[in-house]
């Protein structure tokens, strides 16, 4: 079609030509790097990331406080410690804020700022602009929260039973893929949102820390409904007690309350992250996005 | 001339306001003017050939295919929107330079395409600043720079001179002329008849929704010859001057300005120059000046919506 006569031109150019990728893969290529390149330097220059980095890095302090100012039976236990920390701490609560920081604005940027006409009506790929987009998103969140979960390993290694040793580098790359796992689900539910609603980050907030907080209380399976029944799967059990029988009374409890092991949640949460995302590039192709939808403007 | 945009029987409606109906209009290489006032709909055209938009009903294709996705398509098409349209925390040079890598372009050759656009519209000194520090003008011209670095065979620019300084303007109205003189196809947006004027004589206008006429200015105005013209005669005595009109039927109004003009609105202004001819004859009237508003595209537009 595009060769038709009829829609032929006979163009002087003014600009020199230019050159476009050969094929389509390469096209793709070069659309998701450009969008990677592109959402990294404006994450990386935004003010909310010292602001994010601060927050993040709060449970840092805590082991360290915990050894010197508490001699409770639980700061004995750096491991303990660690595990409540990272847990709850980074991959609970840090994990979705970071999503809702950076990635309700994925798209919800471009559409605030009225940059999102430009985006399309360029010749790329939907998918190659989401998935570039979210890999900053993966990158920097990962980066500041791994970062905040190992110096929090560091800092748990002052208290008792932790150490740099194999099996606290083997406990640490549990917790760290489990992060990974929560920052790659819980960013593409922000990213979703942020491609389907005016507002994200409020519908986020009630979601993530209304919704998933309340599910927990709620008797039956409600919780399976929400992506910190996965995160929480995927922890090692924490045993905050000493006592032999405890543990093991308390590890038979916790067996047969969690009905999803730690595999099936990591592919649970993978397959979350790839609806979400799938999801997203969906209603980018298909919402009409304006910025003026107002008759006649 | 080929045709580059088609719409057909195009509507489009946002819950209950309609923005297009059943808009039917053919657009051909070259420079077209899209004219109308605000709420005309001018800009939900220009989305919808741009495929942001998808026709409630109808169709518009672009080059033959429809524009909504078409990587084909939108490879072809540069886009200067009239609002502002930045990124926060980013210079000229970037903005220019991202989006044409969004284009599809590599790093070396997104650079070399940013610094040249970025040049072909004067702002290689200020390029490097940051756009928050930017005047409209620049700003615009910015814009225009992000939608010619992918050289483009058609370009929409929405509003273009919204905003721009004389100079910033006669430097817009001389760009779309050479891009036009060059066969580049270029859709210009504007409220301003006068803008479009200076650009092109091909021009579509459009009154809440729909076309009103589509063609060279003088052909639109060869349409309005039913509607009343209105015929400005100064001399040095209207009042003797309007005495020959007076039994006219085809003169619908008179009136006067002044000591020494006479308006004449008429259907038909033909009978009226022959008149005035006629009258001009006479040694009590001295005409000096003979104006038809008409000449002007904007009173071909205030006839039209009116």
């Amino acid at each position: 079609m595009m060769d038709q006569p009829s829609h032929a031109f006979t163009k002087t150019s003014i600009l020199p030509k230019p050159v476009a990728p050969s094929g389509p893969l390469a096209q793709y290529i070069h659309c998701l790097r450009a969008s990677f390149g592109h959402s990294l330097t404006l994450m990386l220059r935004r003010q909310r990331i010292i602001f994010a980095a601060v927050i993040t890095f709060l449970p840092v302090v805590i082991p360290l406080a915990i050894a010197f100012l508490s001699d409770s039976q639980f700061a004995h236990s750096g491991m303990d410690v660690f595990s409540k920390m990272a847990g709850e701490a980074h991959i609970n609560t840090l994990a979705p804020l970071l999503a809702l920081f950076f990635a309700t604005m994925i798209i919800g940027e471009d559409v605030e700022s009225r940059t999102i006409p430009l985006m399309l009506t360029r010749p790329m790929p939907r998918s190659a602009w989401v998935f570039g987009r979210f890999g900053a998103y993966l990158m920097v969140s990962t980066a500041i929260l791994g970062t905040s979960m190992l110096l929090t390993f560091g800092a748990s290694t002052a208290l008792s039973d932790l150490a740099f040793d194999r099996d606290g580098f083997e406990k640490l790359f549990t917790y760290e893929l489990a992060m990974l796992l929560a920052l790659m689900a819980n960013g593409a539910l922000a990213l979703f949102l942020g491609a389907v609603t005016k507002r994200p980050i409020i519908i986020g907030l009630i979601f993530l820390y209304g919704w998933q907080r309340l599910a927990t209380f709620v008797p039956g399976v409600v919780d399976f409904l929400t992506i910190m029944k996965y995160t929480t799967e995927m922890l090692p059990v924490a045993l905050e007690s000493t006592n032999q029988v405890v543990r093991e009374e308390i590890l038979e409890f916790k067996k047969q309350q969690y009905l999803v092991g730690a595999s099936k949640a990591a592919i649970t949460l993978l397959g979350i992250t790839a609806v979400l995302l799938g999801g997203s590039v969906v209603v980018v192709r298909i919402r009409e996005y304006a910025t003026d939808r107002a008759a006649g403007t | 001339m080929s045709t580059i945009i088609s719409a057909k029987n195009v509507s489009k409606w946002f819950g209950e306001v309609v923005a297009l109906n059943d808009l039917n209009v053919e657009i051909e290489t070259g420079v077209t003017g899209l004219l109308g006032a605000n709420g005309a709909g001018k800009s939900t055209f220009i989305k919808l050939a741009l495929g942001l938009y998808r026709p409630s009903r109808g169709s518009v294709t672009v080059f033959g295919e429809s524009p909504r996705n078409n990587a084909a398509v939108l490879r072809r098409i540069g886009y200067c929107p009239e609002l502002d349209t930045f990124y926060d925390n980013m210079t000229g040079y970037e903005y220019v330079y991202w989006l044409s890598r969004y284009w599809g372009m590599s790093a070396k050759h997104a650079q070399v395409a940013a610094e040249q656009a970025c040049d072909r519209v004067g702002m290689t000194e200020r390029m490097d600043d940051p756009i928050e520090e930017y005047s409209k003008g620049m700003r615009q011209r910015i814009k225009i720079a992000q939608a010619l670095s992918t050289d483009p065979d058609l370009l929409f620019l929405d509003e273009p001179m919204a905003g721009l300084d004389p100079q910033g303007r006669e430097e817009m109205f001389s760009l779309i002329r050479e891009l036009g003189d060059n066969g580049y196809s270029v859709v210009v947006s504007s409220h301003i008849l006068y803008e479009v004027e200076r650009v092109t004589d091909n021009v579509v206008l459009l009154f809440q929704g729909s076309i009103m006429a589509h063609g060279k200015v003088r052909e639109i105005r060869s349409l309005i010859d039913a509607h009343p013209h209105t015929i400005h005669v100064d001399c040095s005595a209207p009042r003797i001057l309007a005495t020959h009109f007076v039994q006219d039927e085809s003169v619908l109004h008179l009136d006067f300005e002044g000591e020494s003009r006479l308006v004449i609105r008429t259907k038909d202004p033909n009978a009226c120059y022959a008149r005035i001819n006629a009258a001009a004859l006479e040694p009590d009237v001295e005409v000096t000046r003979i104006h038809c508003a008409d000449d002007s595209l904007q009173a071909v537009f205030d006839y039209l919506v009116k």
